[in-house]
C-alpha cells in the first residue's frame, strides 16, 4: 500500500492516525494541530488574562506534564503574558510520591518554571500516613479524597495565586458525564462539564481565602490518546501514574463505556462532552441564562478527581450495591406509602425485609438543588455549615477515630455477587473494530 | 441479595397472595405467576390514567397509535391494553380510547427480516383494533411537504424522479457506519410513526420502551451528541412533533417483560420476534456494533443486579426540562428536534476547534442538529448541491 500524504500539509508522509477523527497526519502537523486546538480553547473561553499568575496542578503524570509543556509553548508563541508556576501536592504517604515528585522537579527545570510542593501536613496538619495511623486503613480513603479535592485550592491560596489549571481531558469530562447520569446526579453533572469553575460572586471578606480560586481545564477537549501521542512525539518526561487501585464502580463503568464508545465512533468522546454541556443548560434550577456553563453558577468544589490513591478499604462495585439498596428502599417506601393511601381501611401492608419505611421518599438520596455556601471554619465552598475537610479534621484533632463518616455518601460497603456480572458484562462488550 | 436464586425461590410462598408458590423474584419480592402478571398489568395501567373512560368524550372516540415491532415490549403492551380495553368494554360498554396498531417494515434496509406471518397472528389474537403495515420508505411520501428531509438523499436534485424505495436505500447506503445507519433508520421510523398517527387522527403515540430501554436511550443519545434532545426522548407529554408521547412500560424492566411473555397464558412467545442473544453477542465482536448495541448490552447487565439504578437513570434524565423558548426554535431536517437558536451542525461550540465560533446563524435555515450531523456529515449533503 502506498504511503498516504499528510491530510494537512499534503507533502510529508502521514505517520499518525489522529485519534479524534482518524485523519492521517505527519508528526509536525499533529503537534501543531494539537497545540492550536488548545490555544483555541483558551482564547474562545477567555481562560487567561494578561498579567495573571497561574498555578499548574502538577502530578508528574502525562496530563499535567503535557499541560505544562503546551502552556509554556503557547504563552511564548502567542504572548499571553501569563506567569506560569507548578504546584504539586504531597499527600505524605511514604514512598508513594517519590518518583512523581522527582519528575515534577525535573519538569520545573525543563520548563524553567518555579515549583512549589506542599504537603498535607502543611495544609491540614496531618500527613496521610498519620491519618492512617489514627483512623486505621479502612476509611482513610474518605480523608484522602476530601483532602485532595481542596488541596490545590488551599495550596494556591497559600501562594497568593488566584487561578489553578488542571490536566482534566476530554475523556475525563465524558467519563464524568456518563458517571453522573448513572448515579443520577444532575447538579454534579452540570458543575463538572463547565470549563471554568469558580465563584467570583461568593466574595469572601478575606482576600487570601481560597474560595476565590478560579479553576480551569484547558485540555477539556483534548483526547487522552492524543495527549499520550503528544507526550511521546515531544519526548516529554513524565511519570506513568497508572493507578493500581480500581476506580469506584460508577466511574469504572463509565470509563469502560467511554473506551468502547471511542472504538465504535471516534468522535463519541467529544459528543458526550457536547451532550453534557447541553444537558447542563436543561437541569432545572440551574442558572438559566448560562445553564451552569458560565463561571458564576459553578462552585469550585471539583468533584471529578479519579480513583483514590490509597483505597485500601474500597471494594469494586460496593458503591453500586450501596446505592442500589438505598434506591430500592426508597422505592419500597414510596410504594408502601401509596398502598397505605389507597387502601387506608385495610391493615397496612406487611413491611418488607423488616425495614420500616420512613415515610414516602420517592426521590433518590440527593435533593436536585444544592445550596452552596461557605464553610464557617475555612471559607471553602460547601453545601454544609462546615465543609467535609473541616469535619474530618475536627474528628482527627479530637484525637479519636471517627467511626461513621457521614460526609461521603459513597463510603465503601459490603459488596454483592452482582458486581462481577457487571464487570464481566463490560469485559464482554470489549470489542475491536479495524 | 438473599433469595435471588431460583432454588431459594421455589421454597418461598408468594409474598402477595401468600398462597401460591412463587415462580420468580421481582425487586426482592417472590411472586407467583398470577401476582406477577397482575403486577406488570397494574404498572402499565397506572400509566394510562389520562386515558380512562370517564375522561373520554361520548361522541368522539379517542384514538392512540401503538407502533409494534414484535419485540417483547410492544407485544406485551398490546396484550395488556387489549385486555384492559376488553375489561372496560365489559364493565361500561365503552372504552377510554381505541388503538391503531402500526408496523413499520424496514426490512429493505435492516436485518434480520421478520416472520411475515407475525402481523397476521397478532391481528388474529387481538382482533378489536385497527392494523396497518407501512414500508419505511413511505416516510418520504408522508412528509412530502417537508422537502428538507428529501434533500438528505444523495443526488436528490439530479434524480428527482427516483422512487421512494430507491430514495431510502440511496440515503442509507450513503452512510459510512453501522451506528449512523441505525441512528438514521430510527429517526425515520419515528417520523413515519408520527406522520401516520397524525394522518389517521390519533392524538398520541404509545411507545413500548421499558425502564431498561429508556435508560439505554438516555446514555446512547448522550453518546451520540443528542443530550440537547433528551427532554423529548424520555419524558411523557407533548412532543416537538405536535402530538403526545407516552411510555406506558416505563416502570417495567426489560427482564420483567421477558418473564411476562413467557408466563402469559397462552404464552406470547409465538408473537414475539426477538433476535436470539447469541446473535447480539456475535455482532458485538464485529465492526457492525452500534452505540445502541453497546448501551443495550450494558443496561441488560446492570438490570440483573441493580434494577433501581436503572430506574434512577430514567428518573434523572426525565428531570431535564426543555430549554425555554424551544418551541420557536427551528427543527432539525432529519430528527425534527428543536435546535436552540438554529445552531445546526457540529460547528460553533467550545469543542469545535476548526471553524471558530463565527458560524453564521441564518434565520429560518434548514439543517441538521449536532447528532444527525454526526451520522450524515455535512460534506455528504453539500457535495450533492454542487454535483
Ligand atoms: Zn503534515
Ligand atoms: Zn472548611
Ligand atoms: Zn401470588
Ligand atoms: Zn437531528
Amino acid at each position: 500500500m502506498a504511503p498516504s500524504p499528510c491530510a494537512i500539509c499534503k507533502t510529508n508522509r502521514a505517520l499518525i492516525l489522529r485519534p479524534k477523527d482518524h485523519s492521517k497526519l505527519c508528526k509536525p502537523c499533529f503537534i501543531s494541530v494539537f497545540e492550536t486546538e488548545i490555544h483555541h480553547t483558551i482564547t474562545t473561553n477567555k481562560l487567561f488574562h494578561r498579567g495573571e499568575q497561574i498555578a499548574i496542578g502538577a502530578s508528574g503524570g502525562k496530563d499535567s506534564t503535557v499541560l505544562a509543556s503546551v502552556l509554556k509553548t503557547l504563552n511564548e508563541r502567542y504572548d499571553y503574558g501569563v506567569d506560569l508556576i507548578l504546584l504539586s501536592i504531597d499527600e505524605g504517604i511514604k514512598g508513594y510520591r517519590d518518583d512523581s515528585l522527582e519528575t515534577v522537579k525535573r519538569n520545573a527545570q525543563q520548563y524553567d518554571m518555579p515549583l512549589t510542593i506542599l504537603g498535607y501536613d502543611e495544609l491540614y496538619g496531618w500527613t496521610m500516613d498519620q491519618v492512617v495511623e489514627q483512623v486505621g486503613k479502612k476509611g482513610n480513603c474518605t480523608y484522602c479524597g476530601v483532602f485532595r479535592r481542596q488541596a490545590l485550592d488551599r495550596g494556591a491560596a497559600r501562594l497568593g495565586v488566584k487561578h489553578v489549571v488542571t490536566g482534566h481531558n476530554a475523556d475525563d469530562v465524558a467519563e464524568t458525564v456518563l458517571m453522573n447520569l448513572l448515579r443520577g446526579d444532575l447538579p454534579r453533572l452540570s458543575r463538572t462539564t463547565s470549563i471554568i469553575t469558580s465563584t467570583p460572586s461568593a466574595v469572601s471578606t478575606d482576600p487570601n481565602s481560597h474560595t476565590n480560586i478560579k479553576r480551569s481545564k484547558p485540555l477539556k477537549y483534548a483526547y487522552e490518546k492524543e495527549i499520550v501521542l503528544y507526550a511521546h512525539h515531544k519526548s516529554l518526561d513524565y511519570f506513568s501514574t497508572e493507578c493500581i487501585y480500581s476506580p469506584e464502580a460508577f466511574r469504572g463503568s463509565a470509563r469502560a463505556l467511554i473506551k468502547n464508545l471511542e472504538r465504535v465512533r471516534p468522535s463519541a468522546i467529544l459528543d458526550v462532552v457536547r451532550s453534557g454541556e447541553d444537558m447542563a443548560k436543561l437541569v432545572p434550577g440551574s442558572d438559566e441564562g448560562c445553564g451552569g456553563v458560565c463561571a458564576s453558577a459553578v462552585p469550585a468544589a471539583e468533584e471529578e478527581e479519579g480513583g483514590c490513591g490509597s483505597s485500601n478499604g474500597r471494594t469494586a462495585g460496593g458503591e453500586m450495591a450501596t446505592m442500589e439498596q438505598q434506591l430500592a428502599q426508597n422505592e419500597v417506601a414510596a410504594e408502601n406509602g401509596l398502598e397505605v393511601e389507597i387502601k387506608s381501611s385495610t391493615l397496612s401492608a406487611p413491611s418488607r425485609k423488616g425495614k420500616k419505611p420512613k415515610g414516602v421518599a420517592p426521590s433518590p438520596r440527593k435533593a436536585p438543588k444544592q445550596v452552596m455556601g461557605q464553610c464557617k471554619r475555612c471559607g471553602y465552598l460547601s453545601s454544609q455549615d462546615v465543609c467535609k475537610a473541616c469535619v474530618l479534621l475536627e474528628g482527627l484533632n479530637k484525637n479519636r477515630p471517627k467511626h461513621s463518616i457521614q460526609v461521603d455518601d459513597y463510603a465503601q460497603e459490603n459488596t454483592t455477587s452482582g458486581v462481577h456480572s457487571v464487570t464481566n458484562g463490560l469485559k464482554k462488550t470489549h470489542i475491536e473494530v479495524d | 441479595m438473599p433469595g435471588k436464586h431460583v432454588g431459594a425461590v421455589a421454597e418461598q410462598p408468594c409474598r402477595r397472595c401468600r398462597d401460591n408458590p412463587s415462580v420468580l423474584v421481582v425487586r426482592t419480592e417472590p411472586l407467583c405467576r398470577d401476582c406477577f402478571l397482575k403486577y406488570v398489568h397494574t404498572k402499565v395501567i397506572k400509566r394510562m390514567e389520562s386515558f380512562r373512560v370517564r375522561f373520554s368524550d361520548t361522541d368522539q372516540q379517542r384514538r392512540i397509535l401503538l407502533p409494534i415491532s414484535f419485540g417483547v415490549s410492544s407485544v406485551t403492551l398490546l396484550s395488556i391494553l387489549d385486555q384492559h380495553l376488553r375489561t372496560q368494554a365489559a364493565k361500561t360498554r365503552r372504552t377510554g380510547f381505541s388503538l391503531q396498531v402500526l408496523f413499520v417494515d424496514s426490512s429493505s434496509v435492516e436485518d434480520p427480516p421478520l416472520d411475515d406471518h407475525l402481523l397476521a397472528k397478532v391481528q388474529e389474537q387481538y382482533p378489536d383494533h385497527q392494523y396497518a403495515s407501512l414500508p419505511l420508505h413511505d416516510v418520504f411520501r408522508l412528509v412530502d411537504k417537508d422537502t428538507a428531509l428529501l434533500t438528505l438523499v444523495p443526488d436528490f436534485r439530479t434524480k428527482k424522479d427516483i422512487s421512494a424505495p430507491e430514495q431510502l436505500s440511496s440515503l442509507i447506503n450513503s452512510l459510512t457506519s453501522a451506528t449512523a445507519r441505525a441512528d438514521v433508520i430510527s429517526s425515520l421510523k419515528t417520523r413515519l410513526v408520527v406522520e401516520h398517527a397524525k394522518s389517521s387522527g390519533c392524538e398520541g403515540v404509545l411507545w413500548g420502551d421499558s425502564t431498561t430501554n429508556l435508560a439505554q436511550k438516555t446514555l446512547s443519545e448522550t453518546a451520540k451528541g443528542r443530550g440537547f434532545s433528551l427532554p423529548w426522548q424520555v419524558a411523557e407529554g407533548e412532543s416537538p412533533y405536535g402530538i403526545t408521547f407516552n411510555y406506558p412500560l416505563r416502570d417495567v424492566l426489560k427482564k420483567e417483560l421477558v418473564s411476562f411473555v413467557e408466563l402469559s397464558e397462552p404464552s406470547l412467545s409465538p408473537l414475539v420476534h426477538e433476535p436470539s442473544l447469541g446473535a447480539t453477542q456475535a455482532s458485538m465482536s464485529s465492526k457492525n456494533t452500534t452505540i445502541d448495541d453497546l448501551m443495550k448490552q450494558y443496561f441488560e447487565s446492570v438490570e440483573e443486579n441493580f434494577p433501581s439504578i436503572v430506574s434512577n437513570v430514567v428518573r434523572t434524565s426525565s428531570k431535564l426540562a426543555p430549554a425555554p423558548g424551544s418551541r420557536s426554535d427551528p427543527h432539525c431536517s432529519l430528527c425534527h428536534m428543536p435546535v436552540v437558536g438554529g445552531r445546526f451542525g457540529i460547528h460553533g461550540w467550545g469543542g469545535d476547534q476548526e471553524d471558530g465560533l463565527e458560524t453564521p446563524i441564518i434565520e429560518g435555515a434548514e439543517g441538521l442538529c449536532y447528532g444527525c450531523t454526526r451520522s450524515i456529515p455535512r460534506t455528504a449533503t453539500t457535495s450533492n448541491e454542487t454535483s
